[in-house]
C-alpha cells in the first residue's frame, strides 16, 4: 500500500498527519513531500526534493529528522528532557529517568520523541520501563533509537553502511563524541 | 606560469599589495527555524564569543569558542550554518527572491542553497544542481539538517541546465573556480595560469547556458572565489559582449571591478561588479546581471 510505512511509522507515536498523498511522491526507495509548487514545476529525475521523509530498506523504515519535526508538531508521544540529558542524547545516549522533564504517561515498549526544554525534537526512543511507577531516577528509561547527531556521524560513516532503523534500535550506530562540555 | 612569485606580481599589477589573512569563522543564522536573537543568546550561553559582520544582515564571526560550532545542538537544529563571510553575499543581491523560481547551477555543498531558502522563507522552487554523485549526499545532509524543502536537487552538469526545460527569474551562479591562497594553505604551489584559463573556459560555458534558462528580466548572480581577472572580470566582460546580459549596479562590501586588467580595457560597467580583495574575508568576486528582454 502506498505510503504505508510513514503512516505505520507516525501510528507507533500514537500520532496522525493528515498527509495530502498527491503531493508524497516515492523516489526509489525514498519518500518525499513536495509543495504544490515543486510538484508542477520540477521534472522528474530528482535525486532529493522537498520534505524528505524517510526511507524503505528491507523491512525498516529509516525516517527523516524532518519527519520527525512533523510528528512533534501533533499530539504525539513526546518526553521533554533537561539540557544534560538532550546533549547526551545527541551523543548517542539513552536517556535516564531522572533527566526527563516532562511526559510521564508512557509505558514501556512505547516509541517516544524526544524534545529539548526548547521543544525541538531531538530524535526518538523507545521506553524501557514504565515511567509513571518507576521510582529509580538512575535506571535508564529510554533507550536511544535516533538522534540528530546522526548528521555528524553520517559523515564519518561509509558510503554502505547503514543508518540506523527503528527496528535496529540503536544496536549499529557509532558513538558519537562530544566536543562540548 | 605559476608559483608564489609569479601570481603575487600579477595582484600587484591589478593594483593590490599580497598580504597572509587568518581568516576567521563566520556564521548565518537560519532565521526560517529561529530568530536571531534566541540563536545568539543561546550560542554566547554556551560561551561562545560572536561579532556582528557589518556588511551582513544575519552573520556573525566566531571570536572565540572551545568547541566546534559544527557540533552543537543548535547547529544539529539548522538554527545557523557555518558560511564564510564573503560567500555570504551572492545569495543576498537578488532583488526579490519570495515564490520565485530559482536555480543554483553549481550547488555542492549547498550552504548557499541554503541560504536561498532560508531568504525565500521556503516559498517558491530552487533548482539545484551538482555534478558529482559524492557531494550530492552532503548536499542532501545540509538540506535536511536546515529543514529547507523548496528544493530540488538534480545529478546534473550547469553546462546542460536547458535540459530541465525550465525558465528562471534568478540565477546564482556560484561557479567551479580555482579558489584562493587564503582557503588554501598550498594553493600557489598547486595553481597555474593554465589551470586558471581552464577554469575560465567552463565558467563561461555555464555563463551561456545559464543565460538560455533564464527568463527575459531575469537577475543572474555570478560568483567565484578566485582573485584572477581571467575567472571574474574577464569572463564578464565577455558575456557583455557575447550573451544578452548587462551589468547591474549592487551595493555590497567589495571594491568596484577592475577595468583595465594587465593594460586590456574592458566594459565600463564592469566597475559596478564587486572585487573582495583577502582581509576581514577571503577573495571573492561578485557580480549581478540581468538577461535583456
Amino acid at each position: 500500500m502506498r505510503m504505508k510505512e510513514i503512516k505505520d511509522f507516525v501510528a507507533q507515536f500514537n500520532a496522525r498527519i493528515p498527509w495530502d498523498e498527491s503531493l508524497i511522491v516515492r523516489n526509489r526507495n525514498r519518500y518525499y513531500l513536495l509543495s504544490k509548487k515543486l510538484k508542477q514545476q520540477v521534472p522528474k529525475g530528482f535525486f532529493y526534493a522537498g520534505a524528505y521523509l524517510g526511507a524503505v530498506k528491507g523491512a525498516s523504515f529509516f525516517p527523516s529528522f524532518l519527519l520527525l519535526t512533523m510528528i512533534a508538531e501533533t499530539k504525539a508521544n513526546k518526553l521533554v528532557v533537561d539540557k544534560k540529558t538532550a546533549w547526551l542524547f545527541i551523543c548517542g545516549r539513552d536517556i535516564f529517568k531522572r533527566g526527563i522533564l516532562k511526559g510521564d504517561n508512557l509505558k514501556k515498549g512505547d516509541y517516544t520523541l524526544i524534545l529539548n526544554e526548547h521543544n525541538e525534537c531531538l530524535g526518538f526512543g523507545k521506553i524501557t520501563c514504565n515511567l509513571r511507577g518507576e521510582t529509580d531516577a538512575n535506571k535508564v528509561a529510554v533507550k536511544n533509537i535516533l538522534d540528530i547527531g546522526d548528521f555528524l556521524r553520517r559523515e564519518k560513516r561509509k558510503p554502505k553502511q547503514q543508518k540506523s532503523s527503528h527496528k535496529l534500535q540503536g544496536g549499529n550506530r557509532e558513538s558519537c563524541k562530544p566536543v562540548r562540555k | 606560469m605559476s608559483g608564489k612569485e609569479f601570481f603575487v606580481n600579477r595582484y600587484r599589477k591589478l593594483g593590490w599589495t599580497y598580504k597572509q589573512v587568518k581568516l576567521k569563522q563566520a556564521i548565518r543564522i537560519n532565521t526560517m527555524n529561529a530568530g536571531r536573537d534566541e540563536v545568539v543568546s543561546r550560542l554566547q550561553s554556551l560561551g561562545v564569543a560572536l561579532e556582528k559582520i557589518p556588511f551582513l544582515e544575519d552573520d556573525y564571526w566566531i571570536c572565540k569558542s572551545n568547541f566546534s560550532v559544527g557540533a552543537t545542538a543548535e547547529y544539529l537544529l539548522g538554527l545557523y550554518s557555518i558560511q564564510e563571510a564573503a560567500a555570504q553575499i551572492p545569495a543576498t543581491l537578488f532583488a526579490e527572491l519570495e515564490d520565485k523560481t530559482v536555480l543554483d547551477s553549481c550547488a555542492s555543498p549547498g550552504g548557499k542553497t541554503v541560504q536561498l531558502a532560508d531568504i525565500m522563507n521556503n516559498s517558491g522552487v530552487i533548482v539545484a544542481l551538482e555534478l558529482k554523485k559524492r557531494k550530492m549526499f552532503a548536499l542532501a545532509n545540509q538540506l535536511e539538517r536546515c529543514r529547507v524543502t523548496n528544493t530540488a536537487v538534480y545529478q546534473m552538469d550547469a553546462r546542460e541546465a536547458s535540459k530541465l526545460k525550465m525558465k528562471f527569474d534568478c540565477v546564482l551562479l556560484d561557479v567551479p573556480c580555482s579558489g584562493n591562497y587564503v582557503t588554501d594553505k598550498d594553493w600557489f604551489n598547486k595553481r597555474s595560469l593554465e589551470d586558471v584559463e581552464r577554469n575560465a573556459r567552463r565558467q563561461r560555458q555555464i555563463l551561456a547556458e545559464a543565460v538560455k534558462v533564464t527568463k527575459d528580466d531575469g537577475e543572474l548572480v555570478y560568483a567565484t572565489c578566485s582573485l584572477e581577472p581571467e575567472e571574474n572580470e574577464l569572463n564578464i566582460d565577455w558575456a557583455i559582449a557575447n550573451l544578452n546580459v548587462k551589468v547591474e549596479e549592487i551595493n555590497c562590501h567589495g571594491e568596484g571591478g577592475l577595468t583595465n586588467v594587465f593594460g586590456r580595457e574592458l566594459d565600463r560597467s564592469i566597475e559596478k561588479c564587486r572585487r573582495i580583495w583577502p582581509g576581514q574575508t577571503q577573495g571573492f568576486f561578485v557580480c549581478k546581471l540581468r538577461r535583456q528582454a
